[in-house]
């Protein structure tokens, strides 16, 4: 084993067998050993509009498959197909050379999460647009002659494709923060994919709970919603405490200090633990649908925000940085 | 065949003439006048626009040891173009390519700024250029010709050491290897410079030295370093990882989880939906 990246090999200096000076720095200077993330609230953004999206692709096929849940088949359809629309925008500015975004397309990279990210989206988009538009002529707001997008976008493909891609989209954005070298992010591994999922889930349950709260919808499909998100926010409030013990000492940037009493208020109280409690409320009106939704949604975005601003700070330490999880 | 370079560090006497010659060659911006108090280090480390930075460590002896014990180490710093590179992994444009000379090359015109190497060079090396109307001359070799193109804007695009392609592409050693006074930065065929490293080791050892290769005969994940070191201190002295890991190890274990959550969720949701 080389003694270069061997991480228990003893340095012994100066020649005489006399071990490294107790007092030689463990650091250099403490400056930072890695590279910090340069993103910012369009990648925090993205994130979180990502995981809502995905979550509708699977609404969508839960509500069709499942029974007559059109209005919330409709709403997620409706949904998938804006949030996907959307979602490049942001991403495009996002970039240090926003012309170049076609870059992305001249090749298809299955080492890249960022690569498969891309794809994703654009697979997805594909059927969320033609589900959308089917959806657009059932609703008569395009005209019936527009028939034939039916044919273009027919349910049984459509919805499949939409739950596959949809849960890759909501589960990807973990695995492309994991897949770095970054303390915090490496170490969430097998964390913060699982996190992501369930949020994205949550927020797609809050959102369309929303969308039938203010459009219409049926109380016994808004009721099923409201379970489904409190099991998914509960599995992440689970998650991220298991985390919180996992990460250690590398999770202090994400769970203590200002940044870990907002991820406690905004997040694991605020956008969980209330709106599971006030979707248990035997007690239905339009204003609790929309302030729980309004809670979880919050939240996720909070928790997106402090994985981001949290890596860049985990990235400064050098002492953690040194040994990368493996 | 690889090149690549073999930095000893017991022979840098911390002239900076590598940086400085890289920046010239590379038509880099100056990154200002700091004074860090870090010894004589007002470099601090690699950046976007600095792709050789000379590290200075200086450990004093205990009060009770011989002054002899005191240590004032130097050592330049630079892309480690790894065989297993994070950076040419993550990148989603493929503008991160390796050459024909086996190293880690980004092709300027092709990157967008994405910023995705960023956080996956395991060595916190390359970062993005943030001059956002900075234009440089760039020199783009086609032909076996240098040509320069005055126009072309780099800012916002991700930035790191080239290794000089563009002077090995004409048979030129690299820039900062070839302003090295003391042989320090040698630039060479990775396996050459390799035997010629240890024996090295050897002859310091034989001298009354400890020393030790870092990216020789690695058992890390990111592999053997087409530019390593010969170092005589532990590697975190000179602010490299104790133990890189290449950060795509990481996938297979992300995708599971995302899988596994997504698949659970999905089955609850199903039962749910489906009860009346
Ligand atoms: S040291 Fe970093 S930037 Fe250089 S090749 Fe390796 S991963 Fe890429
Ligand atoms: S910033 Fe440029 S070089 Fe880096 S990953 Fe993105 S496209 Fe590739
Ligand atoms: S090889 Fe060229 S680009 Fe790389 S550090 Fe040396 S002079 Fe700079």
């Amino acid at each position: 084993m080389s003694a270069a990246l061997d991480p228990d090999a003893s340095y012994r200096g100066a020649g005489d067998g006399a071990p490294l000076p107790a007092h030689a720095s463990p650091t250099y200077y403490d400056r930072p050993l890695l590279k910090k993330p340069h993103w910012e609230w369009e990648v925090i953004a993205y994130l979180f509009m990502g995981g809502v999206m995905g979550g509708s692709g699977i609404l969508v096929a839960l509500a069709d498959e499942t029974g007559d849940d059109e209005a919330l088949a409709r709403s997620a359809r409706y949904l998938s197909f804006v949030l996907a629309s959307t979602c490049p925008i942001v991403l495009i500015k996002h970039l240090g050379r926003p012309e170049r975004f076609l870059h992305m397309l001249r090749i298809v990279k299955f080492k890249s999460v960022m690569s498969m990210g891309v794809w994703g989206l654009i697979a997805f988009s594909l059927p969320a647009t033609a589900a959308a538009a089917a959806q657009l002529v059932r609703d008569g707001v395009l005209p019936e002659e527009l028939d034939f997008v039916h044919a273009l976008g027919p349910r049984a493909l459509t919805n499949p494709l939409q739950l596959v891609l949809g849960a890759f989209i909501a589960g990807y954005t973990g695995v492309l923060l994991s897949a770095t070298a970054n303390p915090l992010w490496a170490t969430g591994k097998r964390h913060i994919p699982a996190i992501s999922v369930c949020s994205g889930v949550a927020g797609a349950c809050a959102a369309n709970n929303a969308m039938l709260a203010l459009f219409g919808g049926n109380e016994t499909t808004a009721r099923k919603l409201d379970r489904l998100e409190s099991v998914a926010g509960i599995a992440e409030l689970a998650l991220l405490l298991s985390f919180r013990t996992h990460a250690g000492a590398i999770g202090l940037p994400m769970f203590a200090g200002r940044r870990g009493a907002k991820l406690r208020s905004a997040t694991m109280f605020g956008g969980i633990l209330v709106p599971s409690l006030l979707n248990l409320v035997p007690f239905h009106a339009r204003w609790k649908t929309l302030l729980a939704s309004a809670l979880t949604l919050a939240g996720g975005y909070v928790l997106r925000e402090s994985m981001i601003e949290a890596g860049k700070e985990s990235a400064d330490d050098p002492r953690v940085s040194s040994r990368q999880p493996e | 065949m690889a090149n690549g370079f073999f930095t000893d560090t017991t022979l840098c006497i911390g002239c900076k003439a590598c940086e400085v010659a890289c920046k010239q060659w590379n038509q880099l911006p100056a990154d200002g006048y700091e004074f860090t108090g870090d010894s004589y280090d007002n470099t601090s480390a690699l950046s976007a626009t600095t792709w050789r930075h000379v590290a200075f460590v200086e450990q004093n002896a205990p009060p009770d040891a011989p002054p002899t014990l005191n240590k004032w180490l130097m050592m330049s710093d630079v892309c480690k173009h790894c065989t297993y590179a994070g950076c040419l992994e993550a990148c989603p444009t493929g503008a991160i390519v390796r050459n024909e000379f086996d190293d880690v090359y980004i092709q300027p015109d092709v990157c967008n700024g994405c910023g995705y190497c960023v956080p996956s060079c395991p060595f916190g090396v390359v970062d993005l250029i943030t001059h956002a109307d900075y234009t440089e001359t760039r020199h783009f070799v086609s032909d076996g010709r240098t040509h320069d193109d005055a126009t072309q804007k780099t800012g916002g695009v991700a930035g790191k050491c080239t290794l000089c392609y563009d002077r090995q592409k004409v048979g030129a050693v690299p820039a900062c290897a070839k302003a090295c006074p003391t042989e320090s930065i040698q630039f060479g065929d990775v396996a050459e410079l390799k035997k010629r490293a240890k024996l090295r080791v050897e002859q310091l050892s034989e001298r009354g030295t400890d020393s030790y290769l870092y990216g020789v005969d690695s058992d890390s994940s990111v592999g053997d370093l087409n530019a390593f070191f010969l170092l005589t201190a532990p590697p975190e002295a000179y602010n490299l990882p104790a133990r890189p890991v290449l950060p795509s190890t990481h996938q297979p274990a992300g995708y599971t989880s995302a899988a596994f959550a997504a698949g659970a969720l999905a089955l609850v949701g199903y039962a749910l939906f489906r009860a009346r």
